[in-house]
């Protein structure tokens, strides 16, 4: 028989649950978002500092786009803001599937969306939110790149707008399209923005190279940007409306894996532990897929774990599309007049392309379990998963070598220079990888440093800057004209440290002997007198 | 007990102490584990079991005291160790693009093996994850990841086998199986040193028990 008090049942306002959420969350937090900013004044400070020097970059930046005064580098110009923002787009997309982009928590899958709830009611706001969030992050992008290229305010203006309307749009689509659990279209439009990004790329540097004429291409630059914040505002009014109706009807585990997947990304990004994002991105793709058709190994010994690696290109080739793709940019840059600051952009570029093939070296790394199942010392372990990366960076650099040379536009260098500085691009593009890949977390055992925001590991500091430090220690050399043994010589440097790590257990070891020999020798020298001398007694006055 | 005496020492730990700041959690600790002879830490949740079994793989630094597998002392980068002793602890990882196959395909192959094919294919039925073959680890259950996980000792040569709370996340059925291969795998010569908190497991394959008091 039915408990009584369960057959009363009355309406639910969702909204006043909103309201309850909103209180018992509040009523938890021991700190405004005010004072947290306060306590928080050195990350603010580090924001300030970290951007002033960006502002500043882009400055400079800006002024040499600005000086380019050649048929090719204003047809770079003109067009790098549609590369940028079709790129934009592709990656809004990326991310709305990734997540949802509607989500929910786990625990309000399971507490209120299993309940007679009216999930429109409660996840409006939610996407709206995300909406919101994709048009300022869209325009700050968009902005930024049309800065960048020398751009006056009013096209600065223009691309923001095109960036924010247009990410904001694609948002309202890909949730109109998750309310009717659809996958597809999202992913063909992501596919056809992201080869609009790269051909606008290519058109770039075959019209900077003067092998085609793009003067009435370039005529359209701003005209397009009105076209894409027309359609995405069309796309919010439309696909928001669409989007809005259908919230209702979203499966509850659409809207809570994504939730799931964003709150295991925020304990890693607060950690700032990049590398473990990644793995948590990995995971959550490899268990959508599930299944693979096995393939047995070839080679034996440390070659089988090269060949492993060659037999993933074949499984995922999306990555080698990927890196093929980004030759572009060497070219790109060179042809907007930046010849200097090639090598550190365009190894930027390959350190974000590479890591995808180091999955190997990412797993074997960051725990030692399966890296102790190994018959190998870790060194050649590291080693045997670099080949193939390695293999990989050096065609990339062989592609690269060219647009060093200046056949694309920009800067003319001889082909010795040029070949220096593809090298040395690409051997710090393939050293920032490894680095990224398989730096040790920041050690929470060690010593805690004191900051206004809490006391952190001091490792936590540096997580921001891995790969990107070894990216600046080889490059820079080359940026400032100095000979390139220097970056040669920093670049064997860096590759005997992250190949060997500094082996801690002999460090130990090493440390343990040392303090024994010392404790022998003292009772050595102890050793002589008879007895230990007496100590001598002090009456102190009270 | 004579005639184990007779082999050869396979694993020596000789005053192994290791303590977590102001807490010890073994100290003292001594033994021998032969040829053919398994060995099975017991003992409350908190003993010590685990980190014993740590540090005798090198996973962990013992603060004094020494491991020897073999007569070589014992570091957790060593490749004669590495190829000698044969791990599933806790700290398990698997490739997330790799399938369950693969994992022993690449295992086997790294240890030398040629044409693993027959080795890996028996394992793989032994652990009774045919049917998942091409599943990636993430979508395993516990309870295969843990066959997954025994299947890697398996695939590989070894003369020292250290295994921490096998028997977990194991049906009745795996349990007793585990046992069988256990047994057959001593009466191969092997050595092994386990934590249980499983009776049966531990009868089955006639292990000598070392009771762990804990941490002071």
């Amino acid at each position: 028989m039915m408990d009584p008090r369960l057959t009363e049942v009355g309406v639910v306002d969702e909204k006043q649950l909103k309201l309850l959420m909103r209180d018992w969350r509040r009523g938890r937090a021991d700190r405004s978002l005010w004072q947290a900013l306060s306590d928080g004044y050195v990350m603010v400070f580090s924001i300030v500092v970290i951007g002033a020097m960006m502002v500043s970059s882009i400055l400079q930046a800006q002024q040499t786009a600005s000086i380019c005064e050649t048929a090719g580098c204003v047809a770079a110009r003109g067009l790098l803001p549609w590369a940028s923002v079709a790129g934009i787009l592709a990656f809004t997309l990326v991310v709305a599937r990734l997540f949802g982009p509607v989500v929910a928590s786990s625990a309000e899958g399971f507490w209120l969306m299993d309940g007679p709830t009216d999930r429109r009611r409660i996840l409006a706001g939610r996407l709206v939110g995300g909406i919101a969030a994709a048009a300022v992050l869209g325009a700050a992008a968009g902005a930024l790149i049309a800065s960048l290229t020398g751009s006056g305010a009013s096209e600065i203006g223009i691309w923001a707008l095109a960036g924010g309307l247009g990410a904001a749009g694609l948002i309202a689509f890909a949730a109109a399209e998750q309310g009717v659990d659809r996958h597809w279209i999202v992913t063909g439009v992501q596919w056809i923005i992201g080869a609009a990004a790269i051909a606008t790329m290519v058109l770039l540097v075959s019209g900077a190279a003067g092998w085609m004429d793009l003067g009435g291409l370039t005529l359209l630059a701003v005209e397009l940007a009105y076209i894409i914040a027309g359609v995405g505002l069309l796309l919010i009014v439309v696909a928001g409306m669409l989007a809005f109706h259908r919230l209702r009807n979203i499966r509850r585990q659409r809207l809570t894996s994504g939730g799931s997947l964003l709150s295991g990304l925020q304990g890693a990004a607060f950690a700032l532990e990049f590398a473990l994002i990644r793995d948590i991105l990995v995971e959550a793709k490899a268990k959508k897929r599930g299944h693979v058709r096995p393939t047995r190994g070839t080679g034996s010994g440390l070659g089988a774990l090269v060949m492993r690696d060659v037999q993933r290109l074949w499984r995922q080739p999306m990555p080698l599309i990927t890196l093929v793709a980004t030759i572009i940019v060497p070219y790109a840059v060179q042809a907007l007049g930046l010849a200097m600051l090639n090598p550190p952009i365009s190894a930027l570029v390959l350190l974000a392309a590479l890591v995808p093939f180091m999955n190997s070296l990412r797993v074997l790394t960051r725990t030692k379990g399966l890296q102790r199942c190994l018959p190998f010392d870790p060194g050649q372990i590291k080693q045997a998963a670099m080949i193939v990366p390695a293999v990989l960076a050096l065609l990339w650099t062989i592609g690269a070598f060219p647009a060093f040379l200046g056949v694309a536009g920009g800067v003319a260098s001889d082909p010795v220079t040029a070949a220096s500085s593809a090298l040395v691009t690409g051997i710090a593009g393939l050293l920032a990888a490894v680095r990224w890949v398989s730096a040790k977390p920041a050690d929470y055992s060690g010593p805690i440093v004191a900051t206004g925001i809490g006391a952190m590991p001091p490792g936590l500091m540096f997580s921001l800057l891995r790969g990107v430090d070894i990216v600046a220690l080889v490059t820079l050399p080359i940026v400032f004209n100095w000979p390139v043994w220097i970056s040669l010589i920093i670049a064997v440097i860096a590759f005997m440290i992250l190949r060997s790590g500094l082996d801690r257990d002999s460090m130990l070891e090493q440390q343990a002997k040392q303090k024994k020999q010392l404790e022998a020798e003292k009772a050595r020298r102890s050793g002589g007198a008879a007895a230990p001398a007496k100590k001598i007694q002090v009456q102190r006055k009270r | 007990m004579a005639d184990v005496a007779k082999k050869d020492v396979v694993l020596q730990v000789d005053n192994l102490k290791k303590a977590y700041g102001p807490v010890t959690i073994i100290e003292n600790f001594s033994m021998k584990v032969h040829a053919g002879e398994a060995v099975a830490l017991t003992g409350r949740n908190g003993a010590g079991k685990s980190t014993v079994l740590r540090c005798l793989v090198g996973a962990d630094r013992p603060d004094e005291g020494t491991v020897t597998v073999n007569g070589t002392k014992v570091t957790e980068t060593n490749p004669v160790i590495r190829r000698t002793v044969a791990t599933v602890i806790d700290d398990l990882d698997f490739f997330p693009d790799l399938s369950v196959v693969e994992h022993l395909d690449l295992l086997a192959r790294a240890h030398g093996l040629h044409n693993p094919d027959d080795l890996v294919d028996e394992v793989l039925e032994e652990v009774q994850l045919v049917p998942q073959a091409g599943q990636l680890p993430s979508t395993l259950s516990s309870g295969q990841r843990r066959r997954l996980a025994l299947a890697t000792a398996f695939v590989r040569p070894r003369q020292l086998l250290v295994l921490d709370e096998p028997e977990q996340r194991l049906d009745v059925e795996g349990v007793a199986w585990l046992g069988e291969r256990l047994k057959a795998e001593l009466a191969g010569g092997l050595a092994i040193v386990l934590a249980s908190h499983e009776p049966s497991l531990l009868q089955a394959i006639g292990a000598r028990e070392l009771r762990l008091s804990g941490a002071r």
